[in-house]
Parts: C-alpha cells; structure tokens; sequence
C-alpha cells in the first residue's frame, strides 16, 4: 500500500474512513440520481459476476470471483462499432451510444488486466470505441476480501496496485475505507462524511491485502518475469500435445480471460436490407475458426497449436512486445476449463519439471511485470471508420478475379508503398484487407480482387460509380527505397502477383533506379494468367527478364512457357545469388520450396523478401487474428525479410 | 419498375411442426419479412398453394419413399433450398429409429397391422436429412429454430451471403451470457461439442445442453468423451445421449470407419 508518499504529495490524506451504511446509502444515491449507470459485483447462484445495481443490497464486496472479467465493460462480448444505412451511397455512422459508468468492486488483478488492455489499445493504433469507453467509466476497486480456490495472484504478484483506480475499497468490517486515486474518485465521494484512517486501520489493510496474497498461492515454480525464458526453450515440450490432447477446443479459457482482448467483426443488415450496424464480437485463439480464411484454410488446425499460442501469447509474445505478463492469476481459466488443463500454473510448473533447456529458476518474491496503461485524451478519427472511396473502372482479368480502379472520395492520393494493402468495406458484407496492385504516384489506385466470399463476391457485383469503403494503407511494403540500386527477382505464384505488381510496375516507372529485374510467374493453368498485355510487355522489354510457368496445361489451352510447379523456373533464370534481392509473393505452401531452392543456389538468407497473408479482421494489430506466433502480419508485415521470420514456427508450415 | 419479390413456400415433413409455428409467431418482425418475401405457401397460417416459389423453405425428415420423391420436385421447383429445423438439418430425435432395423421398428410402431402393410404412407425407411437426398443451400438448424437465426439466413440469403450459422461450440455463447458452468454444479453438457447460435438457450435455464442444433464441424469428440468419463457418465450414458440429437454423426462415422 502506497498511501505514506501519497499522503505527502497529497495536502489531504488520501486514505479515507466511511461508515458502512454511508457508503452504501452513496451507492444507493447514485443509482438514485441516474446520471451514471452503477454497476457491482452481485452473485448469480453460487457464483458471482459483474452487473447494473438496482440497490446497494445486491453489492458483494465479500466475493471471490466474477465468472467473467470487467473487461466486457471495455471491450463488450457484441459490440456495435458504427451503423450504415445502404440505401445512401455511403453512409456509416460510428456509434455514439457509450453509456457512463461507474463500476464497484473490482479486485486489484482485474484493475492489472485493465491497465493491460489499456496498453495494448492504444499500442501504436489507438483504438478509440475501446478509449471512449474507458473514459466515461469510473473504476472503484476493491481489495480481496475472499480468495477463490484456483487464484493465484500472489504468484503473480497482482493482488494490489496503486493505480489505475478512481477509489480502492476495503471492506473493514463496520468501517469501509476508500484510497482515492484520482480526482473523478474524490468527486465521487464530496459529499460522503470521511475521517483520516487511523494508523491502525492502515496497518489493518496492510495485513489484509497480505493474507489475502498469501493465501492467493499455490507454489507457482517459476516466477512470472521468468515465463518468457521458460517458453523459449520448450516451444517443442512433449507437454503442449500431451495436454492439447484433453482440449475441447471450446474457448472457454479466452472468453473468461481479462487479458484476452481478440476479436471478430462481423456486418448484422437488419431486416429492412437498408440498415444495420458492423459488430465486434469476442474470439479466441483456442477456438479453430479464429485463423480459418476464405479459401478454408485453418493456420491454426491443430488442436497443439491453438492450445501453445494461448500460453506463448500470454508468457512470451506479450511480454516481449509490451512488457507484461498476460496473465494476472485470476483463476478464472483455472476453474472453468472442464478438462482442466487451461490452469497457468500445472502448465508452467509441468514445463518447468519437464525443461531440459533451463533449471526451475529459484523462486524470488514475484514482482508485477506491468506497464503503466495509459488512456489518452486525444483518439483521433475512428480507426475502424473507413473513407468512402468511389469505383472508377471495372476489368474482368479472368473468371474470378477482377480489377478495380479507385478514387478516395477526398480527393487525397492514397499514398501508399508498394506491398502495402488496404481494408476495403462493403457495408452489410464486411471488410477484407486487399493489397494494393498499382505503383504509388497516381490520385486513383488499383486493386486486383479474387471472388472468394461475402466482401469479394459483392465486390465483384459492383460498378464503376458505386462506392465502397477504405482505410489504409496498412502494414509494410517491400521497402522500395532500400531496394534502389539493387538486382531484383520478383518471384510471384498465383494471386501473388497482384502485390507484385506494385512493385513492379515502380520499377518499371524507375527503372534507371534499379539494378536488374528478374520475373518468375506462375499459376496454376492458362487461363488463369493475370494482367496478360503486362506480362506480354514483359516479354518485348530488353530491361526485364521474365519466364512463367504453369502447374499444368488443360487440352485445348494453350501455353507459350514452362509447365511444372514455379520452382521449375529457379534454375532456368540468370542472376547472381549473392547480389540479387529475391521478392516472393504467394500462395502458402511455395514459400517453403521456393526459398529452398533460393537458398540451393547461394542466396543468401537475407537478400529473400517474403510477404505472408494471415486471417485478419482490424489491420491494426487489435483483433489478433493475423499473429504467426508473436508477430502480427498486419502490422510488422505483410512484408517480412526471410531472416526476421524464419524462426517463427508458424511461419512456413 | 418495381423489383418483384422472391416467392418463398413452406413445406413439412416427418416433424412437429413446431418450426413453422416459430415463423408463424415472429410478431413484428413478421411485417418486415413479408416485405422482403411473398409467402406463397405456407399450411400453418393461410389456405392458399402455388408451385411457383423461388425459395422453399423445408421442415422435417424423410422417413418413406414418397417423401423422397415429393423433396426432389420441391427441389426441382426452388432456387433456393432451406432446410428448417433439426429434423430436416440431421434428422433429430426420429432418427433414433435408426437404430434399429426398419421392419423390426415397423413391426413395433404399427403392430404387424396387415391393413397397414401396402399402405404408401406407412412405408417406412431409414430417417434422412434433407440433405442426404437433394442438396441443400442454407441451414437453420435446432429443436426448434431460433427466430432471429431464421431471420438472419433469410438476409444473409438475399444479400448472397454465406451461412451467418456460427461454426463455435455453445461454450463460447454461454461465457458470453456470464453462466455458471452445468458441470460444476454435476451436472452433463453437450455445449462444447453443440453449434452455437442459441445463445446457449438452454444451459443459461439450467437446462443442459443437447446439441440440439448439431456438433461444430470438428467436434472434439475424444476430448468431450474423456470429461463425459471423468464425470462418471457409462459408455453406454454416453451413447444415449449423443442418439437423442445427434444420431445422424454417429451413423457417419460407423460409416466412415467401415470405409477405412
Ligand atoms: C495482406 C493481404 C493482402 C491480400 N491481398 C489480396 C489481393 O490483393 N487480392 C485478393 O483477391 N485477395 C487478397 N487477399 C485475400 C483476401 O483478403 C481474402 O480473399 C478476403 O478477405 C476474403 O474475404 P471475403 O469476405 O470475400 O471472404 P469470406 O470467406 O466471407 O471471409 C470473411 C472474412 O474473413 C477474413 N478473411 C477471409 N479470408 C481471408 C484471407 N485469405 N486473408 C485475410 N483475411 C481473410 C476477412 O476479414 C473476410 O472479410 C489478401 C489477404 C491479405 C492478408
Ligand atoms: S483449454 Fe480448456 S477451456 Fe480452453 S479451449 Fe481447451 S478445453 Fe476449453
Ligand atoms: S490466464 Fe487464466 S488465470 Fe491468467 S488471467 Fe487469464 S483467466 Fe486469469
Ligand atoms: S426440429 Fe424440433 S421443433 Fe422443429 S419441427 Fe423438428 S421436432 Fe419440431
Ligand atoms: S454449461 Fe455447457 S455450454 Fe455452458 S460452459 Fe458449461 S459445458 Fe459449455
Ligand atoms: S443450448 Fe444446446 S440443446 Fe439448447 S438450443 Fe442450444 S444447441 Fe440446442
Ligand atoms: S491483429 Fe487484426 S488483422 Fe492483425
């Protein structure tokens, strides 16, 4: 407790003493008053959850532990993120409706989680739905007055702050006594009759909050600040497929989680077809839809993987993007996982029993490894509201896929780097990232859209004049002007070649800027050739070398090129291994051969480029569909340098 | 000119009829459908039949030869074909006749009644989904529908969407609604092998889960027998209560392991 240096930079000690009944006749004015929702712990059977007060009878501060977090506060479990109306040619409206509130009795290692999320959020993108509503809630703490069997916030170190609440509660039996946080907290109780704790009471809380921590243990072997080690040298610990084994797969563990923040979006068109709103919605990695794309590949298949990337997320990946542990011993997981085998801590004292890369580190008293969240004043445009951006021009290029020429409707370029994608938006379809096909330096752009599923088919349906949604660019592109002066070999497979093309059509535009350009392209048949009067340029050009292949040659189709998968074209083009930058775009499973056969002839690793497609939902870095173990796609790539990813299992599999 | 409306007709099969009751009873959103739709034919609620229909929307299972035939024509008739409820999506609890040999069932059901015995309507076969007798386009699964699910189809359908039915376990619904898990209070869930889309109706009345709307495309089956096991329910239990609903993934995989 850090009420001492806090009373001597506050003139008022900012530990105060209520009566009981006062502070409960308080919470019963405010609910009175209506111009805050209040909201509590109240119990649901023998349980006890999170929800609106209707009297201050119904507020447990005795409770051990809500079945799910605060954190639907923040990032509510269906969410409407804006409404459209269709029958406008493009209209979208965030949504507004964020109520106030003010919620009491959360225990100090859900304040942690919410200090988690804050960080997270506002990580780099700040994802102002989730600000707005961080702003208008006051956050009235309370400390462990209970411990619930499966907590373990003594291990982690999370069973006080002294922040990231308004008021922290603790229930001293007759008295209640009330740490103000911050001066909303102090508003929150002007009119509530306080006297100064006496040194007494302070060393009763004191007392308090240790036994609760003390009892909130159950011999975690090693240390939070140490998991991150831990996990780095058993990625391949028979213990991940032994327990993955018992997994239900039912994402019961992320649901419950405070610090599990993923998401899904998805458009609800109300029944009159004109209206409705785009929705986020709570997913989790456990779950095998969270990595599935269109074409019915799941990243994630495997019952092993999911089961891994929950704890890798939580021990190592967060931890070394935002210096926390994604996980603050609320035991939530650890009782409801029917299986039983989603609890921290059997997992991490297996791995430590089981490590044969490190010894079980000596158990030191745990520390919080926690940042300060901030919440920033100023959110800046919606995130999630794209611009509308009109259709200039419609090509057919072959049976599924189609090219689109568009304008932002501001009239602004859309500046983009080669390599980098955009989400388009047709409200009441959805939102699919679509790289970017044309070289930046025009005020329209081109984007070349396989007819897949709900976006891209309507897209598909589209005209010139009508109008969709953008927001981007987003993510990395090839890096042009690192690649100035150097030989390229662009290696493109099927759709590959549509962010290829950026690329090299910037070349082509520069061409005296680049060394030599090398195009190996390849599709599955003839017919699915993309963007033929290029690639036949290609062929007349004295500055570009250029071999295509095809998987295979159906009767009556013909073929003016190789016929074998595209590593066939590996050994028949001329460059120098040492000296050429290899770009290479393409469907999942050629990456592995492709650069195989790079490496076979000398390249070094660090002169290939790859650029990878995940599953995603948000480009930001929020909704954490796109991760290829810690790395977002959607953030650090979807350009990668081979050398940066290649020890990322998930990455080429 | 004013765009003319798709023609939607409803027809039932072996089946309780409760399904169509749920649309009969949408309330307000009722007016909302029948601006979308022309209902041309519907037996719950008005007198009127037209063949002319570019969605049928199908309740129930096929239990006789002549169902088998009158579905195909509906097929043959309709765009666009709806399977309505359990029984036409996997059979639901009348499938559990399969279990046993037809004539043995026959015999039991009808009691050897000669009269009965040339008679088309009570030529019995197998119970089949819809689907294991003409393709299906959409499904609105459970016992019975959810009304808004109904409603969402039919949107999703219109727009040229995919199905808008969730491929999650109940679970991820029933943690969403804050509800105290049935197997701590000893009692047997099928939600984490069940398709969500109620909104874990059931597990949130305290009533357990029957997976009533069908298992998620990858059921983890050995992980959910292993609990089930844990939990003291027999083999034999566990059987039982995967016939109720879920007959049809038991038949299946017996199917798919003679196979191999
Ligand atoms: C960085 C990047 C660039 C891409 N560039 C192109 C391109 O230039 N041209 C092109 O035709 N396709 C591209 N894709 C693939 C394209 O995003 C998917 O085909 C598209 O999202 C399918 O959306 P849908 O709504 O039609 O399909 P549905 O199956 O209905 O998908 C529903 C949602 O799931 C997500 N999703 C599904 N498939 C994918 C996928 N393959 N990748 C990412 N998210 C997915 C999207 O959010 C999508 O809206 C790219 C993917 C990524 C990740
Ligand atoms: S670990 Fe447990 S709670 Fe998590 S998905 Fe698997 S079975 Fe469900
Ligand atoms: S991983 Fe489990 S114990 Fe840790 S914060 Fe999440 S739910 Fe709580
Ligand atoms: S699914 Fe259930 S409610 Fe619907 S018709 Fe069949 S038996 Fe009746
Ligand atoms: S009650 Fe049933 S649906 Fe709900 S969490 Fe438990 S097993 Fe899953
Ligand atoms: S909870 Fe289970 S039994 Fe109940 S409606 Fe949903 S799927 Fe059917
Ligand atoms: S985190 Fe949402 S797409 Fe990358």
């Amino acid at each position: 407790m850090n009420t001492k240096s806090k009373r001597d930079a506050n003139h008022e000690n900012p530990l105060r003493i209520a009566s009981k009944k006062d502070f409960m006749a308080l919470v019963d004015s405010l609910i009175e008053d209506g111009s805050l929702e209040v909201h509590g712990v109240k119990s649901k059977g023998t349980k006890f959850v999170f929800g609106l007060l209707e009297s201050s009878d119904e507020l447990r501060l005795d409770y051990d532990v809500t079945v799910i977090p605060p954190k639907k506060y923040f990032l509510p479990q269906d969410e409407s993120m804006m409404h459209f109306d269709t029958s406008q040619p493009f209209s979208v409206q965030a949504n507004e409706d964020i109520p106030k509130r003010v919620i009491i009795g959360v225990h100090p290692y859900d304040i942690v989680a919410i200090k988690q999320m804050d960080t997270y959020y506002t990580d780099s993108f700040v994802d102002d739905l989730y600000v707005k509503r961080r702003k208008n809630t006051l956050l009235v703490g309370a400390h462990v007055a209970r411990v619930s069997e499966k907590a373990f916030f003594g291990d982690m170190g999370t069973g006080m702050v002294d922040s990231g609440f308004d008021l922290m509660l603790t229930d001293l039996k007759d008295v209640i006594a009330l740490e103000v946080g911050t001066t909303a907290g102090a508003d929150l109780i002007s009119s509530l009759k306080t006297r100064d704790a006496t040194p007494e009471e302070v060393e009763k809380i004191r007392k308090a909050v240790e036994k609760a921590a003390a009892e909130a243990r159950r011999g975690l072997k090693t240390p939070p600040d140490q998991w991150s080690h831990l996990l780095q040298g058993n990625y391949d610990n028979p213990v991940w497929k032994t327990q993955s084994e018992k997994c239900l797969s039912c994402g019961t563990c992320t649901s419950v989680c405070p610090t599990c923040f993923c998401y899904d979006v998805n458009d609800k068109m109300h029944l009159d077809m004109k209206t409705g709103s785009r929705i986020r919605t709570w997913d989790g990695c456990m779950l095998r839809s969270f990595t599935r794309v269109g074409s019915g590949e799941i990243f994630r298949e495997k019952r092993i993987d999911r089961y891994r990337h929950r704890f890798y997320r939580k021990g190592e990946y967060l931890p070394a993007r935002l210096n926390f542990v994604a996980c603050v011993g609320c035991g939530r997981c650890s009782t409801q996982c029917i299986p039983d085998i989603a609890d921290p801590v059997t997992l991490i004292n297996m791995v430590t029993d089981s490590s044969q890369t490190l010894k079980p580190p000596v158990p030191h008293a745990a520390s919080p490894v926690t940042v300060e969240g901030q919440v920033p004043d100023d959110t800046g445009p919606g995130l999630y509201i794209p611009c509308p951006a009109t259709i200039k021009r419609a090509v057919q290029l072959s049976e599924w896929e189609k090219l689109f020429e568009l304008e932002l409707d501001d009239g602004s370029a859309l500046d983009h780097e080669p390599g980098q994608f955009v989400e388009v938006s047709i409200m009441g379809y959805g939102e699919a990232p679509i790289s970017v096909s044309s070289a930046p330096g025009t005020k329209s752009f081109e984007l070349a859209v396989r007819k897949v599923g709900d976006v891209t088919s309507r897209l598909h349906a589209l005209n010139p004049g009508d109008k969709v949604g953008i927001r981007g660019p987003f993510g990395t592109g090839f890096g042009v002007e690192e690649l100035k002066g150097k030989n390229l070999l662009v290696i493109a497979g099927g759709i590959g070649i549509i962010p290829a093309r950026s690329l090299i059509n910037y070349v082509l535009d520069h061409r005296k800027d680049f060394g030599e350009l090398t195009i190996l392209y390849g599709c599955k048949k003839p017919c699915e050739l993309l963007f033929g009067d290029e690639v036949q340029a290609w062929d007349k050009r004295e500055d570009v070398a250029h071999l295509r292949s095809v998987d295979s040659c159906p009767e009556g189709e013909c073929w003016e090129g190789e016929v074998g998968l595209i590593t066939c074209l590996i050994p028949l083009a001329t460059f120098d291994p040492k000296n050429t930058i290899a770009i290479v775009v393409g469907p999942p499973v050629m990456y592995k051969f492709v650069i195989r056969d790079l490496m076979g002839r000398g390249m070094p690793e660090e002169n290939i480029i790859v650029s990878l497609e995940r599953r995603m939902k948000c480009g930001v870095g929020k909704c954490g569909h796109c991760q290829i173990n810690g790395v977002y796609v959607c953030k650090e790539g979807p350009v990668f340098r081979y050398s940066q990813i290649k020890n990322s299992p998930e990455a080429f599999t | 000119m004013k765009k003319q409306k798709p023609r939607v007709a409803f027809f039932d099969f072996a089946s309780c009829e409760g399904c169509q009751l749920q649309i009969a009873n949408l309330e307000e959103a009722v007016i909302d459908v029948t601006k979308l739709v022309d209902i041309v034919s519907f037996r719950e609620v008005m007198k009127e039949h037209s063949d002319d229909y570019d969605i049928a929307v199908v309740e129930g299972s096929i239990m006789r030869p002549m169902d088998e035939e009158r579905l195909k024509k509906i097929r043959e008739n309709a765009k666009i074909l709806v399977a309505l409820g359990a029984c036409a999506c996997t059979g639901c609890v009348q499938r559990m006749v399969n279990q046993w040999p037809v004539e043995e069932s026959i015999t039991t059901v009808y009691n050897k009644d000669e009269a009965l015995k040339d008679n088309p309507y009570f030529a019995n076969f197998e119970t089949k989904a819809l689907d294991e007798v003409v393709p299906v386009d959409a499904y609105v699964p459970g016992c019975p529908i959810d009304r808004d699910e109904f409603c969402k189809v039919l949107v999703a359908l219109l727009l040229g969407k995919k199905s808008p039915v969730p491929d999650y376990p109940v679970c991820v619904e029933c943690k969403k609604k804050e509800n105290v898990c049935l197997f701590e209070l000893g009692k047997v869930c099928m939600g984490p092998v069940a398709r969500a889309g109620c909104g874990a109706i059931c597990p949130t009345h305290g009533a357990e889960c029957e997976a009533c709307r069908g298992y998620v495309t990858h059921p983890e089956e050995d992980a959910q027998t292993d609990v089930l096991t844990k939990y003291g329910i027999s083999a034999e239990q566990i059987m039982q209560r995967k016939s109720m609903f879920t007959y049809r993934y038991i038949e299946e995989k017996a199917k798919q392991e003679v196979e191999e």
